[in-house]
């Protein structure tokens, strides 16, 4: 790995990640599904949270079960995403004029994200990434309210969801199916941070996925909503995420893995589903958020210690 | 006018559109007070509480999410192996344990702040000033403090006895590798004082790391790790030092005699007051072995205004914090 000058780098001679040894005794055991296939997993999201930022929003799906405390390896992860809008904001001097809000997307995963450490530099897959966002967000933005100005979405995956199980054998991870959820992630994130930061929209876009996973012996694929790659350990044939405006019932954004062969149909059907489901979760969020806020706006000056005081007016005199 | 009895009306702008046009005599107006306060409501010396989280992150040997006010900073410490056949220039034998930390560069903090914490820290650039300098303070400050035993570090093999051994020498011990540990702080929000957030985010992850246990496998020729929790370890770290940071806002200006000039000094500056403040103050207490505090460095930049008696007023601030935190992070 090239040494990043503006950054501390590894000690020379390069570092390896720890190797773990086959335990003898216990028989490591792959979660399965227990959910229904049309069940989305528990989502947590909330708005707020960078108040000098616009707008600003985390995502969160916390660990089904109860972690395995007797291994110090994880077994699944759950996806942590934050998402922060700086915008609108005017252009520099010398752009040229463009009567649309300039979207810009920055995607970027942690370095503790995956199981294996990721680099500061940016990689092909987050600018994929970013990518894909903005196409689903472009379809929901009223850009001609905003000439001149420029709006910056800036998405951190502060953990992100695995490609497979980490015990398991190397063939049927190659799909990067975890990208997928994460990219789901990313558009609701960012769906109710545009929100919060009081940029006009369309309508409330969510992101959903499904999967077509390997039947029990039979050649059909199951199809599944919410897919944790985890689970379903190199069965994955095809997964499809969608970015779904439900009031309107339109889809900004569409992008599919593998082969579905004749259920692609149902496989994005599924996959709006899905979106449904989290939507549930976006709107009641941005409606509590819009209550505080209103809420706020009607009070009358009330006395707080930490954070910006109400205390008497100061008058200026000339 | 020729009278001029009557008072000029002051203006009537709202409190935030004043803080806008003119922070500096905003501010000042608040310090002079017969009761100063600041803007945001603290008195002078008033610190903000800290809420801190740990072990929230599965891919970590650690992790810390630390929240101070609206500054919010997540650290995740990573450990790798570092291969001791691998280092190209190894340490001479007559340095210090402490030394070899250092000189072998088995700590790395890297400070994260271009992810949209604040308006001035987007995306899409190299690292800023601002960034590589708190990432080079946190680097310094945990190598003068002294925090890990380089023994924790160590993976060692105690070598089988050959023929050539004489009798009476006892098992050689080798040391085969050392773990290497990245500590990774990302700025999530950013509302003035970063370092002290991160200082407390970097000491938090590193006490709640757990490393496995390793050991050298001779047919494999590689370090192998157990993935048992009961068989790791946790770090130990020998004291926990707490930065306190100050700024110090003065009325001083070219035009103005050098005797007019007032000058206030606010405990843990937020992001408004940071804009208008020039000089800083940076105080890390410790306690090691559980004797007196004392200060392990002691920063000062940016101006002329703090003398002695604020320094120790200061420092006396910075005992005081330090013996606050030791609630929060749990010696």
């Amino acid at each position: 790995m090239q040494a990043d000058r503006r950054r501390l780098n590894a000690p020379a001679g390069g570092t390896a990640p720890p190797v773990f040894a086959a335990l003898p005794n216990t028989k490591l055991q792959r979660q399965t599904r227990t959910r229904k296939p049309d069940e989305h997993r528990k989502l947590f999201l909330q708005t707020g949270i960078v108040p000098s930022a616009s707008g600003s929003a985390y995502y969160e799906i916390p660990p089904q079960s109860q972690q395995q405390t007797e291994l110090l390896v994880p077994q699944t992860s759950s996806l942590k995403i934050t998402c922060t809008v700086h915008g609108p904001r005017p252009l520099p001097r010398n752009a040229a004029f463009s009567p649309n809000l300039l979207l810009s997307t920055h995607v970027k995963f942690a370095p503790f994200a995956t199981r294996n450490r990721r680099g500061y530099v940016r990689d092909a897959s987050e600018r994929d990434l970013g990518a894909h966002l903005e196409t689903a967000l472009r379809g929901v933005v009223i850009g001609e309210r905003f000439p001149k100005s420029g709006c910056e979405v800036v998405v951190t995956v502060l953990e992100g969801e695995e490609d497979g199980w980490w015990a398991g054998s190397a063939e049927g991870k190659e799909g990067g199916w975890g990208m997928m959820s994460v990219l789901a992630g990313c558009i609701t994130v960012a769906s109710a941070a545009l929100v919060d930061a009081g940029i006009d929209c369309v309508d409330l876009v969510s992101g959903g996925v499904a999967a077509v996973v390997h039947g029990a012996g039979g050649k059909d694929g199951v199809l599944v909503l919410d897919p944790a790659p985890s689970e379903h350990d190199g069965e994955i044939r095809a997964a499809c995420v969608v970015g779904y405006l439900q009031s309107r019932d339109e889809v900004t954004e569409m992008w599919m893995k593998g082969d579905a062969g004749m259920q692609a149909e149902q496989l994005i059907d599924e996959a709006v589903k899905a979106a449904s489901l989290a939507r549930a979760v976006l709107a009641e969020t941005v409606k509590e958020a819009a209550e505080i806020k209103l809420g706020k706006g009607d009070e009358s000056a009330v006395p707080v210690n930490e954070g910006k005081g109400k205390s008497k007016d100061v008058v200026m005199t000339g | 006018m020729a009278n001029g009895t009557a008072k000029p009306t002051g203006l009537a702008f709202s409190r935030e559109t004043f803080a806008k046009l003119t922070p500096g005599p905003f501010l000042q107006a608040h310090l002079q007070q017969a009761e100063p306060v600041r803007a945001n409501g603290r008195s002078l010396d008033a610190f903000r509480t800290p809420t801190i989280n740990t072990g929230s992150l599965s891919h970590s040997n650690g992790s810390a999410v630390v929240r101070i006010g609206d500054t919010a900073i997540v650290c995740g410490v990573r450990a790798e192996v570092l291969l001791a056949s691998d280092i190209p220039i190894p340490p001479s034998d007559d340095s210090s344990e402490d030394e070899m930390v250092e000189q072998l560069g088995l700590l790395v903090p890297n400070v994260e702040l271009s992810t949209g914490c604040s308006p001035s820290h987007l995306p899409g650039n190299p690292p800023s000033t601002l960034a590589q300098a708190l990432s080079y303070r946190i680097l310094s400050l945990l190598h003068t403090a002294n925090l890990i035993n380089l023994q924790d570090l160590r993976i060692q093999y105690t070598e089988p006895p050959t023929d050539e051994d004489l009798p009476d020498e006892g098992p050689k011990v080798v040391t085969k590798a050392y773990w290497t540990l990245y500590l990774d702080v990302l700025c999530i929000a950013l509302d003035g004082n970063p370092f002290d957030a991160l200082w407390a985010g970097v000491l938090s992850a590193l006490q709640n790391t757990q490393l496995p246990k390793a050991w050298w496998d001779p047919d494999r020729e590689m370090i192998v790790c157990s993935p048992l929790a009961s068989e790791a370890t946790r770090l130990q770290l020998r004291h926990l030092p707490i930065a306190s940071t100050f700024a110090v806002f003065s009325t001083a200006s070219p035009i103005k005699a050098r005797s007019e000039a007032q000058s206030w000094v606010l405990a843990d500056p937020d992001d408004f007051e940071e804009a208008v403040c020039v000089e800083t103050v940076s105080v890390v207490v410790t306690s090691e072995d559980d004797a007196r505090e004392s200060v392990l460095k002691l920063e000062k930049c940016g101006g002329g205004h703090v003398g002695k008696v604020e320094m120790g007023q200061c420092v006396r601030l910075a005992h005081q914090r330090w013996r606050d935190w030791q609630g929060v992070i749990g010696g």
